[in-house]
């Protein structure tokens, strides 16, 4: 299966633990003082906020992750839903109250963009 | 060479399952050079239009009952090339190319709705349009009813792995949940394999949380969520794919992983279809149905 648009063999079945996600999406990425601004707008295009994304946390280095790896090119690279609502779900899950508002607006139905400097 | 992959997209009725189908097929042949046969098995005869910028295929059964009988057809009457970058002697932008057929079905109140998918089928394999050059074939079957004719895809073993597509609503679900029935009763004579739900999002609440519990729970996975957006209905306007029409919107790219997705997915299962019941908590947990006290059941409103 696919989580975090990493690909998980079958033989792990449909129900993949988030350790083994964090440790696939932290493999090769060295997050450290890197800044992730994350902007989020409606389907028609409105740009509603910029958002930071706390550093020392799971959801940091997996926008890091998807930013350096992405096949979507761009200063601001579009967040794939999918792996938009999936860094939520495991930042809920091991990040606690750093990224308890972040989560909250990422799983809207709101289009993100992501920027690393 | 690969070995040639047939797959199945199933879907309720009115779900987007040609379009995400047709999207989803282009983008695995713009983007990663695939040799595609679409075998469209919807009465509508609607699985093929956007690949050849057409507004219906002529169908097997129309072409049938034209010439006399099957038997009178040859295969490049009922096969067309695809339109633009899909057609196979265009080599611009893709090696890959998409072949196009419907099998059409009986007018309307007459006969079995399966008939002309059991015949398209038989007829493609005969005339051998399932060639060694394919990738993949792909079915685009509907789902509201998985009676034997639309069932004949994965009954006979031509289809091995079948995505559904489905959203959050409730009687998309509970037709996910029913293809998967069907799927579960010729998982172990034929092979077919259950290989994942695509949401077409409707954009509801909680849809994501409600597509992977279901995914989860019939035992596959959600492999993508695809949002709403308008590029589809403009691009559907010009008989074209949003992959064609805005190459590099961000809906194509939605467009580009889930078919990345499809050509290295592995995770084919037997689906644990839920019961009813089941199916019924799963909603109201996520809140697309409200719990009622057992006296309210059947009262009007001002009753209960």
């Amino acid at each position: 299966m696919f989580v975090c648009g990493y690909h998980f063999p079958a033989s792990e079945g449909n129900d993949v633990s988030f350790d083994k996600v964090i440790e696939k999406v932290k493999d090769g990425v060295d997050p450290k003082g890197k800044v992730v601004t994350l902007t989020s707008e409606t389907r028609e295009g409105a740009k509603l906020e910029e958002i930071s994304v706390p550093e020392g946390t799971f959801a940091h280095v997996a926008f890091v992750d998807y930013y350096e790896n992405t096949e979507v090119q761009g200063d601001f690279r579009m967040v794939y839903y999918t792996n938009k609502y999936q860094i939520s779900e495991i930042s809920k899950s091991v990040d606690g109250e750093a990224t308890k508002d972040l989560c909250r607006k990422l799983d809207d139905m709101n289009l993100y963009r992501v920027k690393v400097s | 060479m690969a070995e040639l992959r047939q797959i199945a997209f199933y879907g309720k009725g009115g779900i987007g399952k040609s379009t995400t189908s047709q999207n989803t097929l282009a983008a695995m042949c713009h983007y990663y050079g695939k040799k595609i046969l679409i075998v469209g098995c919807d009465p509508k005869a609607d699985s093929t239009r956007l690949i050849l910028h057409e507004k219906a295929q002529s169908t097997i059964m129309q072409l049938a009952s034209e010439a006399g009988t099957v038997e009178d057809l040859e295969l490049e009457d009922v096969c067309k090339p695809g339109a633009g970058e899909f057609h196979p002697d265009n080599t611009d932008i893709t090696e890959g190319y998409i072949n196009c057929t419907e099998s059409g079905g009986p007018e309307p109140g007459v006969g079995c709705a399966g008939r002309g998918v059991i015949t398209a089928i038989n007829f493609l394999e005969e005339e051998g349009a399932y060639d060694d050059d394919l990738d993949f074939v792909s079915y685009d079957v509907l789902g509201d009813v998985v009676c034997g004719g639309f069932a004949m895809p994965i009954r006979e073993g031509k289809a091995q792995e079948i995505y559904i597509v489905m959203s959050g609503e409730m009687m998309a679900m509970y037709a996910a949940n029913n293809i998967s029935k069907g799927i579960l009763k010729y998982a172990n004579t034929g092979g077919v394999r259950l290989a994942g739900l695509i949401c077409n999002a409707r954009m509801t609440d909680k849809e994501y949380d409600l597509a992977k519990h279901l995914a989860k729970q019939i035992g596959t996975q959600m492999i993508h969520f695809v949002p709403r957006s308008n590029h589809v209905q403009r691009a559907e306007l010009r008989r074209m794919t949003v992959v064609e029409f805005a190459p590099n919107s961000d809906q194509a790219f939605e467009y580009r992983e889930l078919a990345r997705k499809i050509i290295n997915n592995d995770l084919k299962v037997i689906p644990k279809p839920l019961e009813m019941d089941d199916l019924e908590a799963l909603l109201m947990e996520f809140g697309l149905e409200e719990e009622v006290e057992e006296e309210a059941i059947g009262k009007k409103a001002e009753e209960a």
